[in-house]
């Protein structure tokens, strides 16, 4: 398959379900940054605790207070993205975002709720997320509860004309035509 | 019986006449002559009437008569029906004649719209095998003398570009080629072409690329019997909107 037709069927895959790869990707980059976001927070929280009592705080991961704090950290941290506009920083930059199961735009309720049941995809060793793989929709068990589903809403077409642009600036083929242009883009 | 009678006396007239012996004068002068010359001296001069009368009121009929009215009256339709177009076409030399024609000075007095309107083009068309005849003309040397300007100018532009469906056209713009072939396509990579953009569309495209592998494989070993939704009721009908 030629790029040119690989790109084409990108742009006919706009507005489709997303698959599993880019969402355990979108999460893994969620994960770290909300990692990130925490520990500087904690540094932070650290620092002036040092400054106002004069003696230095050290936080262990293990500690139960941290875990929880974690745990609401990770809560405010998705519910607020997907509430706010049904994407995260890592569904951003992956280009997924989430939706209604009818495809119209999330409620932030359901963003909220959305959140709050995440973790039970998680007990038996992750089997809510097996949905994403098996069920028809690609909805993880979080996504049931919620009623919400997971599409790729990034502009490809635009993507793809910027990759075409950037072929003919430096000169090089781009093999055959795609398929009907009728079928491309939401 | 009377007629059998007069049958009888005519047979013995024919048969003495042909033992006559005066048969051979009356051979010489036929007796019709007399009657032919009395014949041509009373209808020459009525002849010569005949033509004088005509020489004057011919001229007065042909001027009391109003030829367009009599024009407007005559059912062109009806004569283009009776007309074998196509052996007419046939022996005709339409190079020659278009040689011979002043096209602009014929468009300039030709009142299409009018003409048309009275015309059943379609009918017409129907009937004529346009082939041959576009075979036999040529086009290069028709345009050549037509004066196309004068025609462009005459054509109201604003109307015929109200009948164009824009969006129909833009539909149909090939963007690929346009980017391509352009400078457009320049000018998109200058000015959105950043790393960051670059390095999102390729990581975009990995991903969804591998959830397709992914997906494909899941297909062969789940063997679901309907073919699952590609998106959401509400996305998927606005993809199928033209």
């Amino acid at each position: 398959m030629s790029t040119r037709v690989a790109q084409a069927e990108l742009v006919s895959s706009q507005g489709h379900y997303a698959g599993s790869v880019s969402r355990f990707t979108a999460y893994a980059i969620d994960l770290t940054v909300s990692s990130v976001m925490f520990s500087l927070g904690l540094a932070a929280v650290s620092y002036v605790a040092q400054v106002v009592s004069g003696h230095s705080v050290s936080w262990n991961r293990s500690n139960i207070v941290v875990a929880i704090c974690f745990a609401v950290w990770q809560f405010i941290y998705f519910g607020y993205s997907w509430a706010v506009s049904g994407k995260s920083f890592g569904m951003a930059v992956l280009g997924i975002c989430v939706v209604r199961a009818d495809g119209t735009t999330v409620h932030p309720r359901q963003g909220i709720v959305r959140a709050l049941v995440f973790p039970l995809s998680f007990l038996l060793f992750g089997l809510g997320f097996l949905g994403i793989l098996v069920q028809r929709e690609h909805r993880a068990l979080h996504d049931l509860i919620a009623g919400t589903a997971v599409i790729y809403a990034w502009d490809a077409r635009a993507a793809r004309l910027r990759f075409l642009a950037r072929q003919a600036e430096l000169g090089l083929p781009v093999g055959p035509a795609p398929p009907a242009a009728g079928h491309e883009g939401t | 019986m009377p007629h059998g009678r007069v049958v009888r006396r005519r047979a013995s007239f024919a048969t003495s006449d042909a033992a006559d012996p005066a048969r051979g004068i009356l051979a010489t002068v036929n007796p019709r002559d007399r009657l032919r010359s009395v014949g041509r001296r009373v209808s020459d001069p009525a002849e010569a009437l005949a033509q004088q009368v005509a020489e004057r009121v011919v001229p007065m009929v042909v001027n009391a008569l109003d030829v367009n009215e009599l024009a407007a009256r005559v059912d062109l339709n009806a004569i283009a029906g009776r007309v074998d177009v196509d052996a007419l076409l046939k022996k005709t030399d339409l190079n020659a004649l278009v040689a011979r024609l002043d096209v602009n000075a014929l468009l300039d007095r030709l009142d299409v719209n009018a003409l048309l309107d009275r015309l059943d083009v379609n009918a017409l068309l129907d009937r004529v095998d346009l082939n041959p005849l576009l075979d036999r003309v040529d086009v290069n040397a028709l345009l050549e003398r037509a004066d196309v300007d004068a025609v462009v100018r005459r054509v109201d532009v604003g109307a015929v570009v109200d009948r164009v469906d824009v969006n129909d056209v833009v539909t149909r713009v090939d963007m690929d080629a346009l980017v391509e072939n352009t400078d457009l396509g320049a000018v998109i990579a200058r000015s959105s072409g950043g790393m960051v953009t670059e390095a999102l569309d390729a990581a975009r495209s990995g991903a969804v690329g591998l959830d397709q592998f992914v997906d494909r494989w899941v297909a062969r070993v789940i063997r679901h019997k309907r073919p699952w939704p590609v998106a959401p009721p509400a996305l998927l009908a606005r993809q199928e909107e033209p």
